[in-house]
């Protein structure tokens, strides 16, 4: 404790205002426990400041202005112009909204606030060191502690990010205008989302990815329709190659990248956006203080109930390990939060769903054909294309399809992987379905609302049965 | 697998039971049937039996806890490889193993390990107690459902309570709670409590991993705000034992108020403070009595029982019960009705090394003296030697108390309620008495006869009196 410090005493204090962290301390208050919660920057974390919810308003920006640009087959002929400054300034009233809703829940459910980042002092004290010069500090006693400090940008060498020539997300996101060009490293699922969202907007975009293709944790005939379309898009993608440096060149930059064969190309763009993944923060804590130790890759690691090794320290959200999701953190949270409250909450959900918003949409959860033979079942799977979908003709969006694996013997549905658009909606059915234990038949069998991209999930359910009407069977 | 045993119904309407004794230890190896716990209800201690084969996982209750009946009490490893996972270091390992899983993306697990299951019945199951993997799904597709769960819960229970033997021997009270306080301390890294628990340790200064359990939650140490109450009282008590010792030596025992002598004590208190009781008093002559039984006694012997007075006093209050039905009664307050008993059902107050035990002999009106005479002798035996089960202790509509065993002549007893009266006898003690002018020696017993003044009056208690006396006066009028 520092020399005047006043130590407040809290049942549990929540590190991190991130979808992690509010959510454990809203519900741990909802539990009558004394909760604080310290949040350095900003509530809502990343998720609702530079990450979920700006890349999303920018990517809906993006896609109005393109569809307009794009409808001379409806008849529709216009020639948009966007004002990015003003796409920015909309997105930041809804991060302001949300941010303000949060707020708002923390303090109507009492969980105390407190602005300052928190480390800890010993094992039963955190300090929030507030910011700025001459602030000061102040010392919370807890009795348990939730660590939700989430995850940063991954800064490669030689490229330390300025937020003027070398973006992280976080600044591509709060951009001003249009660059005429951007180099991308990083073909992940942020790297993806961004490039799409500025090649619609006009931009020059160059993707440099180390490995030979896009999203490499998907399928390769899920990211291969998006990546079909991107190039479409004018997006130029440079596989097998990673960024080494750049330098300044008249008015914009110069990258040098390197193939493993040691072949240097290089390319010119007016700024760069490196999105090679993000790590978890936990140089903030001082974990020393509570002997608490991190993983090979910087996690904390937990258990199903989200327990550290320290009995009274849990873990949760992306700083807890993958997937870094806002979603699968909102519910470590909430099982955090009950786990102290004495209720019997565990991590027990089958599969946790995962969306990108590239175009079209990717949607997975659950388990993929491969992996479910390798857990050990004989999976069927069931497709349905996008281009049988009469709402998808509608929509003029017939790329993708939604595949759905099941359990053959059982029936019982174990994963699906859908691309198309909306494909984020639809994948919420297909989560739910895993959950509730539901088979083929439950779901071929469920009425969906036609014309609706939905129905696709029914047909794929009854393809998989040879029950199909609107495709062959296999 | 383990199986999750829960404290089974050890007796009709028992809701909760004493852990008095733990026959068992973690990582001991069980037989199916063989007894695992020692268990005291508030009338009986019983044996509770293993419902199936495997190794004590994990005990989660200790001696002395009461539990309420359903909780698990201690978790079976069936697999028979089963280890206890108890140590430090495998715990933290365990912990590690399963963390892993989350922060990477293979998958190992067997598809035989997956569960189908709905959130809601999975966090039942968690409610409940029940592994899920163990639970067999009614679905077609083999899916569990919630009432699943809830039936696997109520199977395991009433595999449980089925092995159950009613009743078996006397424990020795002392062993269910053999604390060696100075001693005791657990010394462990890691114990899990809430928070409201672990604020209680530190307002108690109580270090919580010394706070010893048999609880685990998943595994880990769980220790509760009861057990640092019931720890500290301990550690204090020790410590005022020590100090004592130091001083003067033992000046006073704490003996906890528990298990049977608990109940009694909570029903003496309900019964004396709902029922406001009057005690009458009187004297009656036995002398032609005692006479009888003297003669009927040999009689009795031959056909191999013994005759106490007790039979003659039963059919003596039954008669006067006949004539006074308020007596045989009782206040039904739920529904403001004065339920009067057209059978004759008499409980017997008997001291056992344990406290008071009240068995009861059915129809009274309907047996004659013999019968009655074995049936009691039975029953009293099975209360001493605390064998009796609870239905043998209930549906009395009268009791009478017989204090004059031990000697004395009035006393005031109190109603077993919801009775209406007791009778209390004094002993038969020869005493002065003058007849036709003369003082002559008689035979005399002292009656107390307590009432619940809500429905009889003094005068109904005294009538009663009187006609019990006119036929313990003449008994010849009990062959009536
Ligand atoms: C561009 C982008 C797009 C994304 N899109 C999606 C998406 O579509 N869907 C999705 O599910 N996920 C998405 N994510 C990921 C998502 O944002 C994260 O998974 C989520 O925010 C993690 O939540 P969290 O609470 O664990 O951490 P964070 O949201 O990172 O919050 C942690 C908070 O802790 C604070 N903090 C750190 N250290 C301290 C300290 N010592 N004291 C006090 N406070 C501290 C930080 O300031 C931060 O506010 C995206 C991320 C990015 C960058």
């Amino acid at each position: 404790m520092v020399v005047g410090d006043i130590a407040t005493g809290t049942d549990v204090v929540v590190i991190g205002g991130g979808p992690a962290g509010y959510t454990a301390a809203i519900r741990a208050a909802q539990f009558d426990l004394d909760v604080t919660l310290a949040e350095t920057n900003a509530l809502g974390g990343t998720c609702l400041n530079h990450g979920c919810i700006p890349s999303k308003a920018l990517v809906t920006g993006a896609n109005t202005a393109h569809e307009a640009a794009t409808a001379e087959e409806l008849g529709i002929h216009a020639d948009p112009s966007v004002d990015l400054g003003e796409m920015v300034a909309w997105k930041d009233d809804v991060v302001d909204q949300l941010t303000g809703g949060v707020e708002k829940l923390c303090k109507a459910n009492g969980v105390n606030l407190l602005e300052g980042r928190a480390e800890f002092a010993d094992e039963n004290t955190v300090r929030v060191i507030h910011d700025g010069e001459g602030q000061g500090s102040e010392s919370v006693e807890f009795q348990d502690a939730i660590i939700a400090t989430g995850s940063r940008p991954i800064e490669i060498p030689g490229f330390a990010f300025d937020g003027d020539r070398i973006l992280s997300s976080r600044h591509a996101l709060a951009l001003e205008s249009i660059p005429e060009s951007l180099l991308v490293v990083g073909a992940g699922y942020i790297g993806m989302e961004l490039s799409t969202v500025f090649a619609k907007l006009g931009t020059d975009v160059t993707v440099v990815e180390m490995l030979d293709d896009v999203l490499p944790t998907y399928e390769s005939d899920v990211s291969s329709v998006v990546k079909e379309r991107a190039q479409q898009l004018g997006i130029d993608f440079q596989f097998g190659e990673s960024a080494q440096d750049w330098e300044e060149m008249d008015g914009g930059i110069t990258v040098h990248t390197e193939t493993e064969e040691g072949e240097i190309d290089e390319y010119g763009a007016e700024k760069v956006l490196v999105a090679v993944g993000r790590t978890p923060i936990t140089d903030t804590l001082n974990l020393d203080a509570i002997d608490l130790d991190t993983d090979d890759r910087g996690f904390i690691p937990t258990d199903d109930r989200t327990r550290t090794t320290l009995d009274h320290v849990y873990a949760v959200g992306d700083v807890a390990g993958d997937p870094m999701l806002a979603h699968k953190g909102m519910k470590e949270g909430e099982v955090a939060a009950e786990v102290i409250a004495g209720e019997p909450a565990a991590l027990d959900y089958q599969a946790i769903p995962a969306a990108v918003f590239t175009d079209p949409e990717i949607g997975t959860v659950g388990l993929t054909e491969t992996e479910a033979k390798e857990e050990g079942f004989e999976p069927v799977v069931g497709q349905m294309p996008m281009r049988a979908s009469g709402r998808a003709l509608t929509l003029e969006e017939t790329d993708g399809f939604v595949r759905v694996v099941a359990d053959e013997p059982s029936g019982f549905l174990l994963g699906a992987q859908v691309v198309a658009p909306e494909a984020s909606e639809l994948i919420g059915e297909l989560g739910l379905a895993i959950e509730m234990g539901a088979t083929l038949e439950d779901v071929g069998a469920t009425i969906h609302t036609h014309p609706t991209l939905s129905e696709a999930v029914m047909e794929a359910a009854e393809n998989a049965t040879g029950k199909a009407i609107h495709t062959l069977n296999r | 697998m383990t199986h999750e045993f829960e404290l089974p119904d050890v007796g009709e309407g028992v809701a909760e039971g004493e852990i008095v004794n733990w026959l068992v230890e973690t990582g001991d190896p069980v037989e199916e049937d063989q007894p695992v716990v020692e268990v005291e209800t508030d009338k009986a201690v019983v044996e509770v039996p293993s419902p199936v084969d495997g190794t004590v996982a994990e005990r989660r209750a200790k001696a002395g806890e009461i539990v309420p009946v359903g909780d698990v009490i201690i978790v079976f490893d069936t697999d028979g490889d089963g280890k206890a996972t108890e140590t430090e270091t495998e715990t933290e390992a365990e912990s590690e193993a399963e963390a892993e899983p989350a922060s990477t993306t293979d998958v190992e697990a067997e598809a035989t390990d997956r569960v189908f299951a709905a959130p809601s019945a999975r966090r039942l199951a968690r409610e409940r107690g029940v592994d899920i993997s163990a639970v067999e799904g009614s679905d077609p597709s083999g899916r569990i459902t919630a009432e699943d769960v809830r039936a696997h819960a109520e199977e395991t229970r009433a595999e449980a309570s089925d092995g159950v033997e009613s009743a078996v021997q006397p424990a020795d009270e002392s062993e269910g709670d053999t604390f060696t306080p100075a001693s005791e301390g657990a010394d462990r890294d890691r114990t899990l409590a809430v928070p409201a628990t672990r604020k209680l340790a530190d307002e108690e200064g109580v270090d919580i991993d010394a706070v010893p359990t048999d609880s685990e939650h998943d595994g880990e140490p769980f220790v509760t705000a009861e057990q640092i109450e019931a720890y500290t009282e301990r550690q204090q008590a020790a410590q005022a034992a020590d100090t004592r010792a130091l001083q003067t030596g033992e000046r006073e025992e704490r003996v906890p108020y528990k298990g049977i002598r608990r109940t009694i004590g909570q029903q003496m208190e309900r019964s004396k403070f709902t029922a406001p009781h009057v005690t009458h008093h009187d004297e009656v002559d036995v002398t032609e009595l005692v006479e009888t039984r003297d003669d009927l006694k040999q009689v009795a012997k031959e056909r191999g029982v013994s005759l106490t007075y007790m039979p003659f006093v039963m059919k003596a209050v039954v008669a006067a019960l006949k004539d006074h039905p308020y007596l045989n009664a009782s206040l039904d307050e739920s529904t403001e009705e004065i339920v009067l008993k057209n059978y004759y059902n008499v409980g017997i107050a008997v001291a056992t090394d344990a406290g008071l035990m009240v068995p009861v002999i059915d129809d009274v009106n309907r047996k004659g003296l013999l019968q009655l005479s074995s049936e009691m002798n039975e029953l009293v035996t099975k209360a001493r030697e605390r064998e009796i089960a609870r239905e043998e202790m209930q549906g009395g509509t009268f009791t009478i108390t017989n204090f004059g065993a031990v000697g004395g002549e009035y006393a005031t007893p109190i109603i077993n309620h919801p009775e209406s009266a007791i009778l209390g006898l004094g002993e038969i003690k020869e005493k002065p008495r003058v007849i036709d002018g003369e003082i002559v020696p008689r035979k005399v017993m002292t009656l107390s006869l307590s009432i619940d003044h809500r429905i009889i009056d003094g005068a109904v208690a005294g009538s009663f009196t009187n006609t019990v006396k006119q036929y313990l006066n003449n008994p010849a009028l009990l062959l009536l």
